[in-house]
């Protein structure tokens, strides 16, 4: 056996109780929800390999050059932690639970502090780090143009309330945003947009570029405190789970920051009475439940309480606990460095919503939607954010989906419906 | 509160339930903590406490489901 | 780290697999091979090397296996099939090295006939996935191991498996009709109860299939399995109820088992030291009453006309024989939660009640009711000589499960759950566990019983005791075992089946 350099020790032994409360039951529970592991198979990339690795580092059996690959391959959705009897059965009693995203988040930071980079996610943090901004594919991405979806809404810039627009939102996807904004003010809702957003960071992070995430997160987090703002509505759960998690680690209990997730707010409204849903929407759909909000976070009501209220609509349920091994494969890197595996995953995605015999997938994250719309365009079904969805139920307009407000290739059942 | 907070993380302060086992959420039982010294426990927010049980709970009707259309309570036998 | 985990097989022969499995199909990286190694039995972490196979291969159709087991035959070169890789009796854990056969890239389900009731699937899909895809057909697959969201069709038959549910339905031996074997000299064969891949019942040639159940692979490799259909019920039935005491319990139990109802799905005895221990973690069982010492638990499933008044007449024996009815809510939540509370490391305590991280060893002995007793008072009283002198065992209480398959009555999956704190694990106590075991099996045996009723006795601590407990039966099985792998090829040394190649005196 090879020693151990120390870098490794260090990691070794802070990670080695979690390590050993999944590798000494090694039931893989989890393998059957791991949407990775679902395509691909190779228990190399399997939660229980990810720990195991732990302690096959501190016996020497394996190196981080060895392993470092592996841990590509995973999307962070949180299935795993979920399921795994550790968490779901004890993880309350104990206050102990199985922690794969942190472990693939730190083995993945360790990596890249021992110089060891996956080529995709380097340049993309890169790329992050020079606009302020993630590199959304195909589009050009430019801090002076982050609020340019914003054009015509006249939206005011700071208050008590911001909406933070993620990336991919900002600059692929606009019409999410634009229905948001539209649904807000609707809504009776009063919010701005911040003087100067910037990525949230929690991708760099995912990917293990962990000064970077910070350095971000300081921005945002001042940004914020120079303009009074109180409160954050995330419309990506991305986002959420970042300024929810990442930005608490960093911050700690001066964190005083309310961040609310748009679904949870919107069915506030729709139950309230302040937004009225009287638009017919003529759409048989079914729903996706996102990673982050569902496993991660347990928001998974909201959702659907909303699409119910739909007019018009025939909603197709699956169950959210079923929805446990579903994913788009788009979130932790993976579509950066493996596309292919998240083409994989949001085939199977699609495979299973056309069994429900729907021509509408409906997503609550933006991120998840560009696979899955691809997806779904082999399969006829097409790929909606959920608060576009409300905003014609409401009345309010519909952009056409894609980059920067024009139209996606071959229209949506939304043009159509508005021609 | 729809939001999410900070300041509404910290979990109550535990009472005793019985050697070994205390309460801070209603109905969560939890271990002494004085018997986690050898493993440390991990910093858990409320709402991940709350999530867990939640999960929990779903997870045991989505088990049941899986196996049969429907689960006999013995109010259900009554003749 | 060049030198860490060498692999000990010729470039030509990677060479020659990649040629048969595809390059992604053959991995010599040492994180594929160290993570196919271990399964959730305990395990010495400090000799994981030697456990190590040398390359792991990914076959994803019968001729790839049957080109790589021939292949492995001609270069006399170990092959350890791996389905899950969740079994607890070491079967896919190489003795020896060699090639790691993964069988989880044949996951397909190959047919559905709802009308002759069979589905066909390759080994490595799991149950639970398999069910998920069978449920808008209105049937089920009920082979349900307390491994079901993780175990699969292949090490369920490598192993021999027993269902929870086996009193109504049957076990892995019963559900699994026929079955595509690459025998260890790569040919392959179709074994069934004659040679109809969907028939249940004949009486052509000699009843082969029962041979391969339970093998732990050293007669072949499962690649792909025609199973039972069965209609999915309509209704579910779980009842727990409470004792004063475990002879009370006991008894209790075996009038349930007797009381002959179809739908009876299985009867499951928790004895005092179980309660303790659930007492520690178990939501359900947390506050309640010290005077309560044992549970009996019980299930049934069917069609509604025939469980509801079954269940009613079960409720009544398990009153008139002392049972206290726990509740709807811990009934029905602690039996869905059935699969799920075995294995979680921290239900250990180390001597002085410290949360430690213990491993699980689950003792599954198959022994009649009549002496269940007896047997629970010796177990305990050698798991705590151990762990007086050990300190890193724990006794996590026993189970006694009816075992038969179609009938509750007769023997029980009896099982001793014994805690291991695998992070203190060195040489002297592992010698300390393994005679520990070894004490077990003995009581075992002295009781008439098995050394396993389901997991598989391929372990040390187990396996020394097979050619007793089998006497010249284990002689038929060596010479099975020569006549069919005249190699040795197929998982060598597993059941003492070296032996099979001694020569006589």
């Amino acid at each position: 056996m090879t020693d151990v350099d120390p870098a490794t020790q260090t990691f070794v032994e802070q990670w080695r109780d979690h390590a050993y409360s999944c590798f000494s039951s090694g039931h893989k529970f989890c393998r059957n929800v791991c949407p990775v592991m679902g395509v691909t198979q190779d228990e190399n990339h399997s939660p229980t390999a990810f720990h195991a690795n732990v302690v096959a580092m501190e016996q020497g059996l394996v190196s981080l050059e060895d392993v470092a690959r592996d841990y590509v391959h995973c999307t962070q959705c949180g299935a795993c932690e979920t399921r795994c009897p550790n968490t779901l059965m004890a993880g309350d009693f104990y206050r102990h639970r199985t922690r794969t995203v942190d472990l693939v988040k730190a083995m993945r930071a360790l990596a890249v502090d021992n110089g060891i980079e996956q080529p995709g996610w380097k340049r993309w943090v890169d790329e992050t780090v020079r606009v302020r901004s993630e590199p959304v594919l195909d589009v050009p991405v430019e801090q002076e143009r982050v609020a340019d979806w914003a054009d015509g809404l006249d939206l005011p810039i700071g208050g008590e309330t911001i909406l933070f627009v993620d990336c991919e939102a900002a600059f692929h996807r606009t019409s999410l945003p634009r229905a948001v904004a539209r649904i807000l003010r609707a809504g009776g809702v009063a919010f701005g947009l911040m003087r100067e957003q910037w990525c949230c960071g929690g991708p760099s992070r995912e990917m293990g570029y962990v000064d970077t995430a910070r350095e971000f997160a300081r921005h945002n987090l001042a940004d914020w405190r120079d303009g009074g703002v109180r409160r954050v509505i995330a419309l990506d759960p991305h986002d959420y789970v970042a300024f929810t998690e990442d930005y608490v680690e960093y911050f700690g209990d001066d964190y005083d920051i309310e961040v609310v997730f748009i679904t949870e707010l919107v069915a506030e409204l729709i139950r309230d009475g302040r937004l009225q849903l009287t638009n017919p929407v003529e759409a048989v759909a079914t729903y996706h439940d996102p990673c982050r909000l569902n496993k991660r976070r347990g928001i998974f009501e909201s959702p659907r309480e909303i699409l119910r209220a739909i007019p018009g609509l025939e909603f197709r349920d699956v169950d959210h606990v079923t929805q446990w091994s579903y994913c788009s494969g788009a979130g932790g890197g993976l579509a950066v460095e493996r596309p292919d595996l998240t083409a994989a995953i949001s085939g199977q995605r699609l495979d299973r919503a056309a069994a429900l015999e729907v021509d509408t997938l409906v997503s609550a994250c933006v991120w998840s939607e560009r696979p899955l719309s691809r997806a779904g365009t082999d399969r006829g079904i097409e790929v909606r954010d959920l608060m576009e969805l409300v905003a014609e139920a409401a009345g309010l307009g519909v952009d056409p989906p894609g980059t920067g407000g024009q139209p996606a290739a071959g229209g949506s059942a939304a043009d159509r419906r508005m021609a | 509160m729809i939001g999410f907070l900070l300041s509404r993380q910290e979990p109550p302060e535990p009472r005793r339930i019985k050697h070994d086992v205390v309460m801070r959420f209603d109905h969560v039982y939890e271990v002494d903590p004085a018997l986690m010294r050898t493993i440390t426990q991990d910093d858990m927010p409320a709402w991940d406490t709350h999530r867990i049980v939640a999960h929990r709970w779903d997870h045991l009707d989505w088990m049941h489901d899986h196996w049969a259309d429907d689960v006999l309570s013995v109010e259900d036998l009554e003749e | 780290m060049t030198e860490v985990l060498p692999v000990g097989i010729a470039d030509h022969v990677i060479d020659e697999l990649r040629g048969i499995c595809g390059d992604d199909g053959v991995r010599v990286d040492r994180p594929a091979r160290v993570n196919r190694t271990r399964v959730p039995a305990p395990f010495r972490v400090h000799r994981w090397a030697e456990h190590v196979p040398d390359v792991v291969v990914l076959p994803r159709s019968t001729e790839q296996t049957a080109d790589v087991v021939r292949l492995a035959n001609r270069e006399r070169i170990p092959v350890v099939p791996r389905a899950a890789g969740t079994g607890l009796t070491d079967g896919a854990t190489p003795l020896r090295h060699g090639i790691l056969l993964d069988v989880k890239r044949m996951n397909q389900i190959r047919d559905i006939d709802l009308v002759d009731r069979t589905v066909t699937v390759g080994p490595g899909i799991s149950m639970l996935k398999l069910n998920e895809v069978l449920r808008p057909h209105g049937v089920i697959y009920p082979d349900d191991p307390a491994s079901y969201p993780c175990s699969m069709v292949g090490g369920r038959i490598g192993t021999g498996g027993w269902s929870l549910i086996g009193a109504r339905y049957g076990h892995t031996r019963d559900l699994v009709i026929s079955m595509t074997v690459v025998l260890p000299t790569g040919d392959v064969v179709q074994v069934g109860d004659g040679g109809g891949r969907k028939l249940r019942k004949a009486s052509t040639g000699f009843s082969l299939k029962q041979l391969f159940m339970g093998h732990e692979g050293t007669l072949g490799v499962v690649t792909e399995a025609t199973l039972e259909l069965v209609p999915r019920p309509e209704v579910e039935f779980a009842a727990f109820f409470g004792y004063p005491d475990y002879a009370t319990a006991y008894e209790s139990t075996g009038a349930l088992a007797k009381s002959g109802f179809a739908t009876l799905a299985g009867v499951v005895l928790f004895d005092e030291w179980k309660l303790a221990y659930l007492r520690r973690d178990d939501e359900a069982y947390v506050e309640q009453p010290e005077s309560l010492r044992a549970v009996v638990a019980l299930a049934a499933y069917g069609n509604r006309d025939e469980v509801t008044p079954a269940a009613r007449a079960l409720m009544r024996i398990g009153r008139e024989t002392g049972g206290d009815y726990l509740g709807d809510e811990v009934s029905q939540g602690d039996w869905a939660a059935r699969h799920d509370r075995y294995a979680i490391p921290l239900h250990g305590r180390a001597p002085d009640g410290q949360v430690v991280p213990m491993s699980w060893h689950c003792e599954d002995a198959a022994l009649n009711y009549s002496v269940l007793p007896q047997v629970r008072e010796e177990w305990h009283a050698i798991v705590a000589r151990y762990r007086e002198r050990y300190g890193i065992f724990d006794d996590w209480g026993m189970f006694a499960y009816t075992n038969g398959a179609y009938k509750p009555w007769g023997d029980y999956l009896v099982e001793i759950d014994v805690g291991i704190w695998e992070q203190q694990l060195d040489d002297e106590a592992w010698e300390g566990w393994v005679n520990c075991k070894r004490e077990i099996t003995e009581v075992t045996l002295k009781y008439g019983g098995s050394i396993s009723a389901c997991h598989g006795a391929s372990r040390e601590g187990d396996v020394e005791y097979v050619p007793t407990e089998l006497g010249g039966a284990f002689d038929v099985m060596k010479q099975i075992k020569r006549t069919l792998d005249p190699n040795n090829v197929m998982n060598p040394g597993k059941y003492l089946l070296d032996q099979a190649y001694e020569e006589a005196p």
